[in-house]
């Protein structure tokens, strides 16, 4: 399967699993009710060698679908590009090589390791989530309410983005379990 | 200029950062505004599509409580209109009794002597309501049904002495009769409908002609009326009601006229009625409590006894 392939039925699959799945729960296991972000992994699974301009565009409609679902404006494209823009140093920070060493190469636990990959994936999603919530209440009245809704929203989607992984992914690294 | 154009080069990316952010909060910006302009909304015709196909799928899932609750509000909105059928108001009015006094002698000297006087009887009427025969419905769920058997069927519902369903009361469904509750256990009832050789008293609507109602058996569809007077101007499609003498309230369809017979032996008419009520199809029913039934019983009883 080609590379563009798979990235496009990975997309349509995520947003699908976001709008259909996750946004049907809101989820309230402590005060505010709020929802778990998956989406978010398909600007992490882009290959590794995109340029960061592709990767803005990419992640500025991909945020923009989110936003058409979900009734947010404009929120999803802002966090998503917000976390586009930084995930080359990101990245950089957690490979060996550099990156334009990696042709057609998936940002995954295959390549990474377990460890480094989810490392990977919590910083982004944490900046996600940061933007986003904090755009979303769109004051700092209450610091603590902001604080406790982000980290909780970042608690359930990396439980989400973990479980997505398990079973998208094709050939797990088996030695991570042993 | 050439220093320029480097310059934007180097920072492209950043400058491309800072325009996509800021094409996110005119978004933001937009959709916050009062005046629901917002660019990008799911009211949009591609996302709409996709929701409303969502939606194709996702009701079937909940027919069942949807069925539930139109049960229920179809049960408040038939108490109530059995509510406002069984009200008689009437008033107390002023009687105007003219009296002329023929036998006065003094008449000629007074004109108006032939001029009616009235005289009040009573003032301010009161104005009294009388409510009688109120009927009330408690809906239940078919939970099995029998169409086939020849003498009587039986349908058992999911409601039961607990619910406040007594043997004797009819039941009825959206669009018709159904029959009448045979035994009651704490949960469940058992009604024998329509198809058995219970009758039911009917009329036909237009002609205020009543008779009774019998089952044909080996047809749920149909059941028959005998006896009508051969004068009747009765049509085909011509619609039957229930009387309300027996425990049935009034005015409840049972079915059309399919079918006229002319029985030679005795010059009557029979009619064939196909039945408003699907019973092959029942799925939820109401039980009639009639509130007036004991002492209407009560009173027969007595007439009986006294014959």
């Amino acid at each position: 399967m080609s590379i563009y392939l798979r990235n496009i039925i990975r997309f349509v699959l995520l947003i699908l699993i976001q709008v259909l799945l996750l946004n049907r729960i809101p989820l309230n296991w402590w005060a505010p009710p709020y929802i778990a972000f998956v989406y978010p992994l398909f600007i992490l699974l882009l290959p590794i060698s995109t340029p960061t301009t592709f990767l803005m565009v990419f992640a500025f409609f991909t945020g923009l679908t989110m936003d058409a679902f979900m009734n947010t404006g404009g929120i999803h494209a802002m966090a998503c590009v917000t976390i586009a823009f930084s995930r080359r140093k990101v990245l950089a920070f957690f490979l060996p090589q550099r990156l334009s060493e990696y042709q057609n190469a998936t940002p995954g636990p295959k390549i990474m390791s377990w460890g480094s990959f989810l490392a990977y994936a919590a910083i982004l999603m944490l900046i996600h989530n940061l933007v986003y919530t904090l755009v979303e209440i769109w004051a700092l009245q209450s610091f603590w309410y902001y604080l406790a809704k982000t980290g909780i929203t970042f608690l359930t989607s990396m439980a989400f983005v973990v479980i997505y992984l398990l079973l998208f992914t094709k050939s797990v690294n088996i030695k991570a379990f042993d | 200029m050439r220093k320029f154009l480097l310059l934007i080069r180097r920072f492209w990316t950043l400058i491309l950062f800072i325009s996509l952010e800021v094409i996110s909060i005119y978004f933001i910006a937009k959709s916050r505004s009062t005046q629901g302009i917002d660019v990008i909304n799911s009211a949009n015709g591609t996302v709409a599509y996709f929701y409303r196909k969502e939606q194709n799928i996702i009701s079937y899932f909940n027919l069942k409580k949807v069925n539930t609750d139109l049960l229920k509000e179809n049960t408040a909105l038939r108490n109530q209109l059995f509510y406002r059928q069984s009200v008689d108001t009437f008033k107390t009015v002023d009687a105007k009794i003219p009296i002329f006094d023929y036998d006065k002698i003094d008449r000629d000297q007074d004109s108006n002597a032939l001029a009616p006087v009235t005289m009040t009887i009573t003032e301010n009427p009161p104005l009294k309501v009388v409510r009688y025969a109120q009927y009330r419905f408690i809906p239940a769920r078919v939970i099995n049904n029998s169409i086939s058997n020849d003498r009587i069927n039986f349908i058992t519902i999911n409601q039961g002495s607990e619910a406040g369903i007594k043997p004797g009361m009819s039941v009825v469904s959206s669009v018709g009769i159904v029959g009448r509750v045979e035994h009651v256990s704490k949960h469940f009832a058992t009604i024998a409908s329509v198809l058995s050789n219970r009758k039911v008293s009917a009329r036909l609507k237009l002609h205020e002609a009543f008779g009774q109602i019998t089952w044909i058996p080996g047809h749920p569809d149909f059941v028959q009326m005998d006896n009508m007077p051969i004068t009747l101007p009765i049509k085909l499609r011509d619609s039957v009601f229930t009387t309300g003498f027996a425990s049935f309230p009034a005015n409840i369809l049972v079915g059309r006229v399919s079918h006229i017979d002319t029985v030679k032996s005795d010059n009557s008419l029979s009619l064939r009625i196909r039945l408003a009520t699907n019973f092959r199809t029942l799925a939820f029913v109401y039980v009639v409590v009639d509130g007036m039934n004991a002492e209407k019983e009560n009173l027969e009883k007595k007439d009986r006894s006294a014959r």
